[in-house]
């Protein structure tokens, strides 16, 4: 490919006692892309940010970011990332436009720079009007963007997201969205995130590295991914009408199988919105009554499912997410 | 190399310390009415059964209420700064910790940034609480105030260094209460805030020489009214090795936090 690393992991191992947090992980991160990490809760996302920021020593392993060792050179990496973690960072008591002023201070900008690039990355947010309110008078979906805007101030080569829509309603959801997709081509940066969320992964990166028990499982394309469980599945329902299945095949090239079954015919299709018209078409042309159509694309939730035998979405929801959505309002 | 800009990440964490004081008026009253409640309750009614003139020689010839005065003043500025440091624990729990600590510059810069501002405005406080207590005094020493408010800042950066040094080492905020009774109370106490620290039984007086918080007490008790426990020189490098140790173990233990 060519394209220049930006973050470059090497069997990195974090243990705590007896438990492994993340086993002997191993993956690159190119410049410019948005790159996932995707796994249930307690799968050690979290874990390995903590690492590739520098706040966490790893107990094996290497990891390179922006080119420097996280380990040896703590301070270099810190220069060229931009952090939003999972929970707030911010001081609830100053107003947004002061803590983006300290922000600037701690990363050493020179003070003019720092109240002209405010304003830029306030509005960038939609947050320009609200510069001057305490942070506590703000909503949970007004803090995210506070600190993705607070994260940018120091023109980070990398970011990092963890969870960054983790408890927040879906307007707000699809409004992150958009500021992540901005991201990469108005600020020029290259974007590492976590997420528990399916949709998000799929919607928003170039390439997802699903995770669980500490190990990367599969690390592809979410188109790859996907095709890796297999076909799209479209059923149409004829409530037993007699029906000679090798009429069925070559219909057209979408279609890559087909069988009866009880009441229905099942066929495994390629690309089922195209698939579908010239089925139905077809099956009219027969003379056979459709009762129903239905179909089914697989999603990141069947790549899990098939990868690890469980449903992702069935980690949804624990008890702690419920404490920190409550928190959060609640601050 | 170790960091970016330390002075701007010191500069960064006084403004934060000094804008959050302002804005929290409620912390501030309370601060400095609690002091001057202790003064006028308790002071005033000891003072009263003091009043006869043969007690002046336990007060090393002072009323009870001057001689009260600078202990409270004192009482006032550890209390502040002492849960000032230790207040590190609520930035661990709302988060802000984070910021700092993934931040490029020098952690030491942003810590001692932070103790400098808390210990600010517990000067300030002291300050308010000295002036309310003035014109309850007899024959203080008006130039001794300056040298007194030096004194006491530099009693209280090391405080607040203490209290962050113990905020480093815990993770949760359960601990909290426990520190208050078990460290702050006994500090307060065994200060000669109170009362005169010669003729006290021996495991007591060991306790007092022992606590750092008595140095200051005595020193600033000298600088207002002329009379002392300790000799003042000795006072005066006690408390300023005392915040020079408190300094660098907090930014030692600081450079090794974790999240």
């Amino acid at each position: 490919m060519g394209r220049k690393k930006v973050i470059e992991v090497l069997n990195l191992t974090k243990k705590f006692g007896d438990f492994t947090a993340v086993d002997n992980v191993r993956f690159d991160v190119y410049e410019g892309e948005i790159f996932g990490f995707l796994g249930p809760n307690g799968a050690g996302k979290t874990t390995t940010i903590n690492m590739l920021i520098t706040l966490l020593k790893p107990t094996s392993g290497e990891a390179y970011v922006a080119g420097y060792n996280v380990v040896k050179e703590p301070y270099r990496v810190r220069r060229m990332i931009g952090v939003v973690f999972q929970d707030p960072t911010i001081d609830r008591y100053l107003t947004g436009y002061e803590n983006m002023y300290i922000h600037g201070l701690i990363y050493g900008l020179p003070r003019e720079k720092i109240r002209n690039r405010i304003d830029e990355l306030l509005k960038f947010v939609d947050l320009y009007e609200f510069r001057d309110k305490p942070v506590k008078t703000y909503s949970g979906g007004m803090i995210r963007r506070l600190e993705i805007a607070r994260s940018l101030l120091h023109i980070p080569k990398i970011l990092f997201l963890d969870e960054p829509t983790l408890g927040l309603d879906p307007q707000t959801r699809a409004k992150i969205w958009e500021y992540i997709e901005r991201l990469r081509y108005e600020h020029n940066v290259t974007i590492f995130m976590t997420t528990h969320y399916m949709d998000e992964a799929e919607k928003l990166c170039d390439r997802i590295a699903i995770i669980d028990h500490g190990r990367i499982i599969a690390l592809d394309t979410p188109e790859n991914l996907i095709k890796m469980v297999g076909d799209e599945v479209v059923y149409v329902r004829i409530d037993g009408q007699p029906i000679d299945i090798d009429k069925l095949r070559g219909i057209n090239s979408y279609i890559k199988d087909v069988e009866i079954r009880s009441n229905q015919i099942i066929f495994s299709v390629s690309n089922s919105s195209k698939a579908i018209p010239t089925i139905l078409e077809h099956l009219v042309g027969l003379g056979v009554d459709v009762q129903e159509v239905k179909y089914h694309k697989p999603d990141m939730g069947d790549v899990f499912l098939k990868l690890t035998g469980r449903d992702l979405r069935d980690d949804e929801g624990s008890w702690k997410d419920m404490v920190r959505t409550v928190l959060r309002r609640w601050r | 190399m170790e960091g970016v800009g330390f002075t701007k990440a010191l500069y960064a964490m006084i403004y934060r310390e000094v804008i959050r004081y302002r804005r929290a008026y409620s912390r501030m009253l309370g601060s400095v009415l609690n002091p001057i409640i202790w003064l006028i309750f308790f002071g005033i009614g000891w003072a009263s059964l003091f009043r006869d003139n043969i007690f002046r020689q336990i007060f090393l010839g002072l009323d009870y209420i001057t001689f009260l005065a600078p202990g409270i003043v004192m009482m006032a500025i550890f209390s502040a700064s002492f849960l000032g440091g230790v207040s590190m624990l609520w930035d661990r729990e709302f988060g802000f910790l984070k910021e700092i600590l993934v931040a490029p510059s020098s952690r030491s810069a942003s810590l001692i940034g932070k103790s400098i501002g808390i210990a600010f405005t517990a000067l300030v406080q002291g300050i308010l609480i000295l002036m309310v207590t003035l014109p309850l005094t007899n024959n203080v020493n008006l130039y001794g105030i300056l040298p007194a408010i030096i004194v006491s800042y530099i009693v209280s950066l090391g405080f607040t260094s203490l209290g962050m040094a113990i905020a480093s080492r815990m993770n949760s905020m359960e601990g909290f209460h426990l520190i208050v009774s078990v460290v702050m109370m006994p500090i307060i106490f065994l200060s000669g805030a109170f009362y005169p620290i010669n003729g006290l039984p021996d495991w007591m007086t060991i306790l007092i020489y022992g606590n750092p918080l008595t140095y200051g007490v005595d020193l600033v008790r000298y600088l207002l009214t002329g009379v002392y426990a300790v000799d003042p020189m000795l006072s005066l490098i006690g408390t300023i090795l005392f915040t020079t140790v408190f300094t660098a173990l907090s930014a030692y233990l600081f450079e090794k936090t974790t999240i």
